[in-house]
């Protein structure tokens, strides 16, 4: 134990820098659904947990015992193996698959500091009750045992293939964990796809591995030996120490004496020699290490494509809004909006010399209240400002409906659109229920509006005054029709059909306010609804972009950028230490 | 205890539950995920090609991991030693066959594409197997993938699935999760085998074929029977045999498993032909949505224009046939309204003003509300579906609407009315009166003014003849003119109102055709695909 702070693994850099990275993976954040992003988020979890199980640790205190795994599928007899190892059953082994559920831990009594404490894997809970009793599932079971040479400590780990998932997990988190796996197998098994595809993982990162093979009839030992030789040969793994178990049955749980002697022997044997210890815990951490850069890339990778599906849905739901907004504007800016009951309400009011009534005198305001409820239903001049009202409303209201439409069919055709949708329950596919008050209003605000508009226009002194004069009601018609009149936007059978009468209206305000300030106000009044008008379909679109996570994209380059800067750092800091 | 075959589910109505299922694929597909149509194709056609050979025969396949122990369990069982047995993991790479007699089982084999056969002469074979092709698959769990891919090929083919497993591997992820718990629609051709149970004692061997019941019950395969025996010793063969057995003399593995087959496509599409939430009746577009959008297109074809137009002319021609005649000649100076609208023209468009945005609004709005309402409830796929067919037709409306409206048969507004002819005879002769008395007073005037002998002029009361007729003929003049003007209004809002009838008649028409009829058809073809969905399952 004298290698410490001058062992070249633990070089002074790389434990802040490996600090620094663990940090940035608590900042890896993925939230949208997209395809692999599954993936991405377990590598970052896996990636934090061997920093905090394993790399850390062994950084900062390198001398630490070495930590052998006893790995492999449920059934294989990892506890039986363990027990033998020790000679005394400190693990429960069954018939029922899978057996071990919650880890056990023996080391010698020496050693025990160093496991008790949150040091490695500080996520399980240590648990010192009666040895042989099954642990509970999550927690990790200390047992000192004289038999454990010191300098080296045996974990019994779930299996990586039973239906348990939980296991399953654990055993990886383990493995990942391990300065040397012990991959135990059996004659039955030892072509299984599971192991394998672990085996060429840790294969990959040139993790320490010894290969026990269980459960060999005897006249199978040499042809099975030699095939399960020649897989690890081929899978790169050909310098692993393999030891065969001949099937020698079990008694009181334990394996015969000698059969577990070669793997007992090799074992004390790198306990005793702290050089071979060393070599054990560089390779693995070394190997640990240069997978990082690498590791690092695929989460980049994963908070790329996440920054680039939430711009692209932000930018399929900004499309079918942009188009509405533009459909709004398209009929404010062409007169369109005139026709129909608009059309009809005016030709009321300027065929019967309504408007003239209705601001040439005081009176005929009177008359009008008088007539209307005669008649029974108001005025035109209020008439037609209804008419405007629900029209513009109408048309504003289906145009959200129709890019609400359009947004929720784009963004279910877009990665991790359809989850967003979903998370933001039913109704996404229509315009908002406040949309139609709110138009409602922004059609009654603008109206309010104009006059001040009128005022600011400054038409002359004396136009202002004298529209003024007509009052709110008619000050407001006056522009309002200018606003809608003076675009000459409507075929020439629709000016026949009003025989000409919005031409004559169009004279008459001039007349009253002058050529120019008509058309400069007529302008302004124009542009001043359509941006109340877009600013309403704009809050209609945030329904949908509120959801994308806000800042998903530069959060996302920040951490990867810093991810990717560590790693890098790592991987200098390791180059200089070799 | 053998559940095998044991339910015997509708096996008979199998061609019926086909073509149920046929026509569920025909209404839905693009509705329902690509993959679900193409599953269900490919067990229609599975079906097909297995009823047409030997359907009395029981392919049973051994599967499982590699060294279970499958090839001892196939030779124990055909008295053989066709399979090789190894120690070397995985053994058995290719699938063979042994067969039954009376065999004539080369198509069936030839169609599950196994070479290797073998067939077991008719002196040696048990009675009670004849009929049983038992097949030797490759393991699906060792590195080897071609492996793999065979044994899932002819899992997916053979009639009944005997799994083998060890006390070692019987509670494998790449066993439960990969295949049993995906085969819980063909739990009544499914049988596990607890092999080299002389590996174990008597307890443990019970105590492990519980916990296995135990994971059968969490896959959805609580039914599927467990035998627990050893190909080495022949402990527990006998039973197997008679398990086997009689599921052969029943002939029905065949049927089965294609049942299950259906089974388990059914409830796949099940799932995405959901029953209508909230329980809401299907089906039906509201009177409500209906109306509005029967409006909302009238609108946009511009009736209101039309009729007012037509209001107008008919006015028009009323004042200019009936009116007094010294000044209706004003009248003609303007034009008729309605002709201003080229409504006659039958090839061109007419002059209507296209829709405003307003009315387009309108439009939108009111499909969408007819979409609303037929798709309320309806799965997501099938609701866009529902709301594709009624807007694909969206661009074609303006022109169906205008040819609505020009092909309509319009009165001849200027065709003067029998009556208008009689008031205008009678202003003629009211005018003939007031001229009449006109020359009349002039004649007279003129006698005064030749200061000739005054003529003898009748008298009516205080006034003169003469004046009489003038002021007579005038005043009646006028006042007829006002009564048929008044008349004529009528008669113009009344044909107004036809007008509007017929040409709303005709909007209707294209909104049946253009948006009520399609968002319908895909109704029925919803209903259509439960309905034979509950017919399949
Ligand atoms: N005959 C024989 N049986 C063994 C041998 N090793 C283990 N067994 C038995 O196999 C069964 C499983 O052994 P365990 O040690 O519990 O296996 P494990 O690998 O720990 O299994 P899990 O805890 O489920 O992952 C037990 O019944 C053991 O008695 C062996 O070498 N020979
Ligand atoms: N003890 C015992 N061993 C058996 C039994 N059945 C098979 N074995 C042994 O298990 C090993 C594998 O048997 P196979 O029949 O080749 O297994 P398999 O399932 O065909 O394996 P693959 O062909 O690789 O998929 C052989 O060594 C057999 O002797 C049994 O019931 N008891
Ligand atoms: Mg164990
Ligand atoms: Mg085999």
């Amino acid at each position: 134990m004298s290698h410490s702070a001058d062992e070249p693994a633990a070089g002074g850099g790389l434990l802040p820098r490996l600090g620094a990275l663990r940090a940035a993976l608590d900042e890896v954040d993925l939230p949208l659904e997209l395809p692999g992003a599954d993936a991405v988020r377990a590598e970052a979890r896996a990636l934090a947990g061997q920093l905090d199980d394993y790399v850390l640790p062994r950084l900062r205190s390198i001398e630490a015992p070495l930590l052998v795994v006893v790995g492999g599928s449920t059934g294989a007899g990892k506890s039986t193996l363990l027990n033998s190892l020790v000679r005394a059953r400190v693990s429960a082994s069954g018939v029922l698959r899978p057996t071990t559920r919650a880890p056990v831990l023996a080391h010698a009594p020496a050693d025990a500091a160093w496991f008790t404490g949150p040091r490695v894997l500080p996520g399980l809970p240590r648990e010192t009750g009666q040895p042989g009793s099954p642990g509970s599932p999550g927690s990790l079971a200390l047992v000192a045992s004289p038999a454990v040479p010191a300098g080296l400590a045996l974990l019994d780990a779930p299996d990586i293939d039973s239906v348990v998932s939980a296991n399953r997990e654990l055993a990886a988190q383990l493995l990942a964990a391990a300065d040397l796996w012990v991959f135990v197998t059996t004659a039955a098994r030892y072509a299984d796809a599971v192991p394998w595809s672990l085996l060429r993982e840790a294969s990959g990162r040139s993790a320490a591995v010894a290969v026990v093979l269980d459960r060999v009839p005897p006249e199978a030992q040499q042809e099975v030996a030699e095939h399960l030789a020649a897989m690890l040969r081929d899978e790169g793994l050909g310098d692993a120490p393999l030891f065969v178990i001949a099937e020698g049955g079990v008694h009181d749980g334990l394996l015969d004496e000698d059969a577990v002697a070669p793997v007992r022997g090799w074992l004390h044997e790198l306990a005793g020699d702290a050089a071979a210890r060393a070599a054990v815990v560089r390779r693995t951490l070394h190997g640990a290490l240069a997978a990082y850069p690498e590791r690092v890339g695929r989460l980049a990778t994963g908070l790329a494509a996440q920054a680039a599906a939430g711009e692209a849905l932000q930018a399929a739901a900004a499309e079918p809004y942009a188009a509405a907004t533009d459909r709004v504007d398209a009929a404010l800016e062409d007169g369109s909006l005139l026709r129909g009951e608009v059309l009809a309400r005016w030709q009321e009011i300027v065929g019967t010399g309504e408007l003239l009534r209705h601001l040439e005198s005081r009176l005929g305001r009177v008359r009008d209240r008088v007539v209307a409820a005669v008649r029974g239903r108001p005025a035109p001049g209020e008439e037609l400002t209804v008419a405007l009202e629900s029209g513009v409303e109408a048309l504003v209201l289906a145009e959200a409906d129709r890019a609400a439409e359009q947004a929720v069919a784009a963004w279910r055709a877009q990665p991790g659109g359809a989850q967003l949708l979903e998370a933001a329950g039913p109704g996404l596919g229509h315009a908002s229920a406040q949309l139609r008050p709110a138009a409602q209003r922004t059609v009654r605000e603008w109206q309010g509006g104009l006059l001040e508009l009128v005022r600011e226009e400054g038409a002359g002194r004396k136009a202002t005054a004298r529209v003024l004069s007509y009052g709110v009601n008619g000050a407001g018609l006056v522009v309002m029709v200018a606003v809608f009149a003076s675009t000459g936007g409507l075929t020439g059978g629709e000016l026949l059909v009003a025989s000409g009468t919005s031409v004559v209206g169009q004279k008459l305000l001039e007349a009253l306010l002058g050529d120019e300030a008509v058309r400069r106000l007529a302008a302004k009044a124009r542009a001043d609804l359509r941006s109340r008008l877009d600013s309403l379909l704009e809050g209609e679109r945030e329904r949908f972009t509120a959801l994308v996570p806000e800042g998903l994209g530069e959060r996302g380059a920040t951490v990867a950028e810093r991810l990717r800067g560590e790693a890098a750092a790592v991987a200098r800091e390791l180059r200089s230490a070799r | 205890m053998s559940g095998l075959l044991a339910t015997r589910r509708r096996t008979r109505e199998l061609p019926e539950r086909l073509s149920a299922l046929d026509a569920v694929v025909t209404a839905a597909e693009g509705r329902v995920r690509p993959e679900l149509v193409d599953a269900a194709r490919g067990v229609l056609e599975q079906a097909g090609q297995r009823m047409r050979l030997s359907p009395g025969s029981t392919v049973v396949a051994l599967a499982g991991g590699t060294g279970s122990g499958k090839s001892s369990l196939f030779n124990a069982l055909s008295g053989s030693a066709l399979s090789t047995v190894g120690v070397r993991r995985p053994t058995t790479s290719d699938t063979h066959a042994c067969v039954w007699p009376p065999a004539d089982a080369g198509p069936l084999l030839d169609w599950l594409g196994v070479a290797r056969r073998h067939v077991v002469p008719e002196a040696e074979a048990d009675p009670a197997l004849h009929g049983l092709v038992l097949l030797d698959l490759p393991d699906y769990d060792s590195t080897e993938a071609r492996h793999r891919r065979e044994a899932e090929r002819l899992v997916g083919m053979v009639d009944i699935l005997v799994w083998v497993v060890d006390p070692q591997k019987y509670a494998d992820a790449a066993l439960h999760e990969r295949y049993l718990s995906r085969l819980r629609a063909h739990r009544a051709v499914t049988l596990l085998v607890l092999n080299q149970a002389d590996l174990l004692t008597p307890d443990a061997v019970e105590a492990c074929v519980a916990d296995l019941h135990r994971l059968l019950k969490a896959d959805g395969l609580g039914a599927a029977p467990v035998l627990a025996l050893s190909a080495r010793t022949g402990a527990g063969l006998p039973e197997l045999r008679g398990v086997l057995s009689a599921a052969v003399a029943k002939r029905a593995a065949a049927t089965e498993r294609l049942s299950a087959d259906v089974d388990a496509v059914v409830d796949r599409l099940a799932g995405e032909l959901a029953e209508p939430a909230d329980g809401q009746a299907l089906g039906t577009v509201g009177r409500k949505e209906r109306a509005r959008l029967r409006e909302a297109l009238a609108l946009a074809a511009g009736v209101p224009v039309i009729e007012d137009a037509v209001r107008r002319a008919s006015l028009a021609r009323t004042v200019a046939a009936t009116g007094w005649p010294f000044t209706r000649w004003i009248g003609r100076l303007r034009r008729d309204p309605l002709r201003r609208l080229h409504l006659e023209a039958p090839a061109g468009r007419s002059s209507l003003p296209p829709p405003s945005p307003v009315a387009r609004a309108g439009v939108y709005g009111a499909v969408r509300g007819v979409v609303d309402a037929a798709s309320h409830g309806l799965p997501e796929p099938w609701a866009r579906a529902v709301a594709s067919a009624a807007q694909s037709s969206e661009a074609d409306l303006d022109d169906a609407l205008d040819s609505a409206v020009t092909s309509a048969d319009l009165p001849d507004t200027r065709r003067v009315r029998l009556w208008e002819r009689g008031v205008r005879l009678l202003q003629l002769a009211l005018a003939a009166v007031a001229l009449a008395g006109v020359a009349w007073l002039c004649a007279l005037f003129v006698v005064a003014w030749a200061q000739l002998p005054d003529p003898p002029t009748p008298d009516v009361g205080p006034l003169a003849l003469p004046t009489v007729l003038l002021l007579g003929g005038a005043l009646l003049g006028l006042a007829v003119a006002g009564l048929s003007r008044v008349v004529g209004r009528a008669a113009a809002r009344r044909a107004a109102r036809r007008v509007g009838a017929e040409l709303r008649r005709r909007v209707d028409d294209v909104a049946d055709a253009h948006v009520l009829e399609p968002v319908k058809d895909e109704l029925q073809r919803y209903v259509a695909a439960r309905e034979a969905l509950r017919r399949a399952g």
